[in-house]
């Protein structure tokens, strides 16, 4: 018998019934609300030394099955039983597993007795040791040895030299903390001076910036900034500070555009790295790691993604004579049980939990609900309150009204706290003063109970996160942002027909992003999916779906295979009326991409992507895209400065600015301060939309658009934009509702101020500064911070521009702003500002949480003293 | 009732009406958000003087003209004041006086 024989015959018969016995004992006590149960067998009952014999073989074994298995076996053996010889065998079971996190996680919680290492034998603790060398890592700039797991084992051994990696790991894998680590060891003790950190989304962007400089510690040796600015870049070229720069794809693409594109980055690391599959965003991101290897094609690249099937497919674009390496894992840290709640019949307050394996089932018991769970919402909310209730339990919804009703039906069935925690009040206090005073989060969060979704301002968010994370905020109600890249782990997840956006029922792979994170690693043992009516085909049309993993496909690539669809879009896209162009939000953006590529190249045949395609494609594409060019004066460096704006759009749009008859100076924004400035962006919208490209759709809503444009950029804080709007409805005497109305103002802010006028205003401003420059009108061009820039950071002065870059989020730069009078004070000036006046910040009515992120972000004078 | 003839600075029309077809003109060629021209100004000023509430529509004076967005998606002229406070102002209303 091989091993690999042996492995399997433990797990279909030699331990099978242990195995079942023990696996409905360790689910059950995660499970809150389950009715007693006699059937359910004593751990006194089990062969615990034969067990844990059989444990310590599957260990051995690199298949997943028999990793959880044993790790099962191990978690069992430490939480079932009262013997210490037992639980220490436990405890060396996952010393083999190399999870030493479980291990000192048993130990904080006493269940297992400190000093392992001093009970077991000389020749254990022997190998105990070794095990313990081979498995830990140095990290050059502290000196210091960390443990880690077999993934970050090899992450850590494969990441050094010139070679471009890419990472694929489950979440809970300690991927994020490593990679931090890492980064920070490269930046310190290595040869970057400039590294990049790509984050998908904003929220990530912020969360990695807090976590390095919290790892950094104070005082900093290195920068670390968010902000698209050239100034700490150019330090670190000249010999200053070393810099880690976290961006979202588009603000690498603001700062290479600041700099001339002369933008030359040592490291880069590219966060959930399968997301250059993305609709409309994943070519912008493959264009910023092609812009950013052309500049420097020295460049070292680390791609990291979650459980991916080919990390490898991120490698196959390093340039000619780079090495590349993919280090894959697909093993778990921490149990994860999918469950399914399946009502009882007759019976709408019982419903019965069972434990779905690879080829198994296996009851767990049954869970009792307080009231009976009429209508889907509630049903997911009963659920998810009583099974969940201890806390640290995520509900997923399919939208952002949908998340708020579901977590105000939990909070009334939470019993009324006797004190709020204070840092509940204060999240609740920022809720009120920051959005509204009367945001539904803010009542919400006074009982432990948050919903959180995408549009939602960073500050609030992140405090939501974290008070996640700590068990104060017990249920979250989220939605598809948490699929979007939010690194946010929970102990229990509770699922009824998950949809990805507006109504697509998620694939196997999103469906295990999400389930994914369930079983925080060296918080909790195990990770609970709980999956509703499973047999209902509305709620899961292909079922539950198995364990799946993510595969990588660049958006360029699948638009490409599309084949016809591609051509088609490009020929009609030379033409001039673009209110008729179909399916531009598949094809408009790799379109750009691939007619700049033709621009740069001369024909897309020895671009790196036509490897991957048909040659008669190609053929046909350089023929289309030829015509295209020929019609195109823009060079094509102005092209490459806007990823997924068309170049012949911008050709177009020049053409426009020729054949304007009227004062040149009117096709200028107009200064935010003037009375021109809301109708000014109307009137640029709507000539982006007719030469450019349809961004801003509906045209009836144009006027929207134009004025939270014009008060975004005006500094105005959301809830002043959310007060206004309140008004305007008011004075029209328009209905509205107040849920709808906040969110309805929050997805205008990130969507259109922060997202498409940027892109769109950014371009149109670089066209119309050729057109100056053609006619000789230098004079009108300005000089200062680009709009792109202004528009998403929401900021037109040097004051608010100053509170920014000491780091503040807009919100508390925002805050401030409301009461500093001039606005034109240096990060020197806002300081001296603050520091005369930060102890009387609370009397002034700022929030206590955006009181913490100033002293926290800012070294005062007056903190120093202390 | 003969044509009443108006003078707006430098022009000069033997009706009333044919001075609103021309400022009627004149604003069709602009854009909401657009600053009227030097020359077009001349003609505005001379039309704002005009109207029955013309001092309190100049106010403390005028630095230029604009388009803007006036109600139910249209659009006119509007005047703007030293101090910063500007005002939207009728082309009839200037011209025939109501």
């Amino acid at each position: 018998m091989s091993l690999a024989d042996l492995h399997s015959w433990l797990l279909e018969e030699g331990i099978r019934d242990d195995l079942d016995a023990i696996t409905r004992l360790t689910v059950r006590i995660e499970l809150d609300n389950l009715m007693a149960d006699p059937s359910v067998q004593s751990a006194a009952a089990i062969d615990w030394p034969r067990l844990i014999l059989a444990g310590s073989i599957l260990a051995r074994s690199e298949q997943r099955t028999d990793q959880e298995a044993a790790l099962r076996i191990a978690t069992a053996a430490i939480c079932l039983t009262d013997n210490q010889a037992l639980k220490d065998a436990g405890a060396v079971l996952l010393g083999k597993l190399s999870n030493f996190r479980a291990i000192e996680l048993a130990t904080d919680r006493d269940l297992l007795a400190a000093d392992l290492d001093g009970r077991l034998g000389v020749a254990l603790r022997l190998e105990t040791q070794r095990r313990e060398m081979d498995r830990s890592i140095l990290v050059q700039s502290s000196g210091i040895w960390l443990q880690v797991n077999d993934f970050q084992k090899r992450f850590w051994t494969n990441a050094a030299g010139e070679r471009w990696l890419s990472a694929s790991a489950p979440t809970a894998s300690g991927k994020t903390f490593l990679v931090l680590q890492w980064l920070i060891d490269q930046v310190i003790a290595g040869e970057a001076r400039v590294a990049v950190y790509l984050a998908p989304t904003r929220a990530l962007v912020s969360e990695i910036e807090t976590n390095l400089k919290a790892l950094l510690g104070k005082p900093e040796l290195i920068e670390v900034s968010s902000l698209p600015l050239p100034d700490k870049y150019k330090a670190a070229r000249t010999g200053g500070a070393r810099v880690i720069l976290v961006f979202t794809q588009e603000r690498l693409h603001l700062l290479a555009n600041a700099l001339g594109d002369a933008l030359s980055i040592d490291l880069l690391i590219v966060d959930e790295a399968h997301k250059i599959g993305d609709n409309q965003r994943g070519v912008i991101l493959q264009d910023a790691i092609e812009r950013a290897t052309r500049v420097n094609p020295k460049l070292k690249a680390v791609f990291i993604s979650p459980a991916t099937q080919n990390p490898e497919e991120l490698l196959t674009d390093a340039p000619q004579g780079v090495q590349t390496i993919a280090v894959d894992s697909d093993s778990s840290t921490v149990l994860q049980n999918l469950i399914v709640a399946t009502q009882a019949p007759r019976q709408s307050k019982l419903w019965n939990l069972t434990l779905r394996q690879q080829d198994s089932t296996l009851p767990v018991g049954t869970l009792q609900l307080a009231s009976t769970p009429e209508g889907l919402k509630k049903r997911l909310a009963f659920i998810a309150a009583a099974v969940g209730e201890r806390g640290g339990t995520l509900v997923y919804t399919n939208g952002a009204g949908e998340a708020e009703e579901v977590a105000d039906l939990i909070s009334q069935l939470l019993p009324k706290l006797e004190s709020i925690d204070s840092e509940l009040s204060q999240l609740a206090e920022l809720a009120r003063k920051g959005v509204h005073h009367d945001f539904r989060l803010a009542p919400l969060v006074e009982r432990g109970v948050a919903f959180h979704y995408g549009n939602m301002p960073s500050l609030i968010r992140q405090e939501i996160e974290r008070l996640f994370r700590l068990g104060k905020i017990r249920f979250l109600v989220c939605t598809s942002t948490l699929i979007e890249g939010v690194n946010l782990s929970c102990r229990t997840i509770v699922v009824r027909g998950p949809r990805k956006g507006k109504g697509h029922p998620m694939e196997p792979h999103d469906f295990w992003n999400l389930a994914g994170r369930a079983g925080r690693w060296g918080d909790e043992f195990q990770g609970n999916i709980i999956c509703i009516d499973p047999e209902n085909t509305k709620a899961w049309p292909s079922g539950v779906p198995s364990r799946a993993r993510y595969p990588i496909k660049r958006e360029s690539d699948a638009v490409l295979e599309l084949g016809d669809g591609i051509l088609d879009y490009l020929f009609k896209r030379g033409q001039s009326d673009l209110s008729s162009l179909e399916d531009s939000d598949k094809f408009e953006q790799v379109s750009a991409y691939l007619l700049t590529t033709f621009m740069r190249l001369g024909s897309i045949s020895v671009a790196s992507l036509a490897k991957r395609h048909d040659a008669v494609l190609i053929t046909k594409l350089d023929q289309t895209l030829g015509a295209l060019a020929a019609q195109i004066e823009i060079d094509v460096d102005l092209a490459a400065r806007h990823p997924g704006v068309s170049a012949i759009g911008l050709q177009r749009l020049l053409e426009a600015f020729r054949a304007y008859a009227g004062d040149v100076e009117n096709l200028l924004p107009a200064e935010v301060a003037s009375n021109d400035s809301y109708d000014r962006f109307i009137t640029i919208m709507g000539r982006i939309n007719e030469h450019l490209f349809l961004a801003f759709a509906p045209v009836s809503r144009i006027r929207l658009y134009a004025l939270i444009v014009y008060k975004w950029l005006k500094g105005f804080s959301l809830a002043r934009i959310i007060r206004d709007s309140i008004e305007w409805h008011q004075k029209a005497g328009k209905s509205y509702s107040l849920p709808e109305l906040i969110r309805g103002t929050m997805e205008l802010v990130e969507q259109i101020a922060r997202f498409k006028a940027p892109k769109y205003l950014s371009a149109y401003m670089d066209v119309l500064n050729l057109h100056l420059r053609e006619i000789g009108r230098e004079d009108l061009i300005d000089g200062e911070l680009d709009i792109g820039t202004k528009l998403e950071f929401g900021v037109s002065s040097t004051t608010l521009l100053s509170l920014m870059e000491l780091g503040l989020s807009r919100m508390s730069a925002v805050a401030l702003y409301e009461k500093i009078s001039r606005d034109d004070l240096s990060k020197e000036g806002c300081v001296a500002w603050i520091t005369e006046r930060v102890d009387q910040f609370q009397a002034m009515d700022i929030p206590a949480i955006i009181i913490r992120e100033i002293r926290e972000r800012l070294t005062l004078p007056s903190d120093l003293a202390t | 009732m003969p044509a009443k003839p108006i003078s707006l600075g430098p022009m000069h029309f033997d009706k009333r009406g044919d001075a609103v077809a021309y400022l009627k003109a004149m604003l069709r060629r602009y854009d909401v958000g657009d600053r009227v021209s030097a020359g077009d100004a001349v003609i505005l000023r001379a039309a704002l003087e005009h109207h029955p509430n013309a001092i309190a529509k100049i106010g403390c004076g005028i630095t230029h003209f604009s388009v803007r967005t006036a109600d139910f998606g249209t659009k006119c002229f509007w005047v703007n004041r030293p101090d910063g406070t500007t005002e939207k102002f009728s082309i009839t209303g200037s011209i025939h006086g109501s």
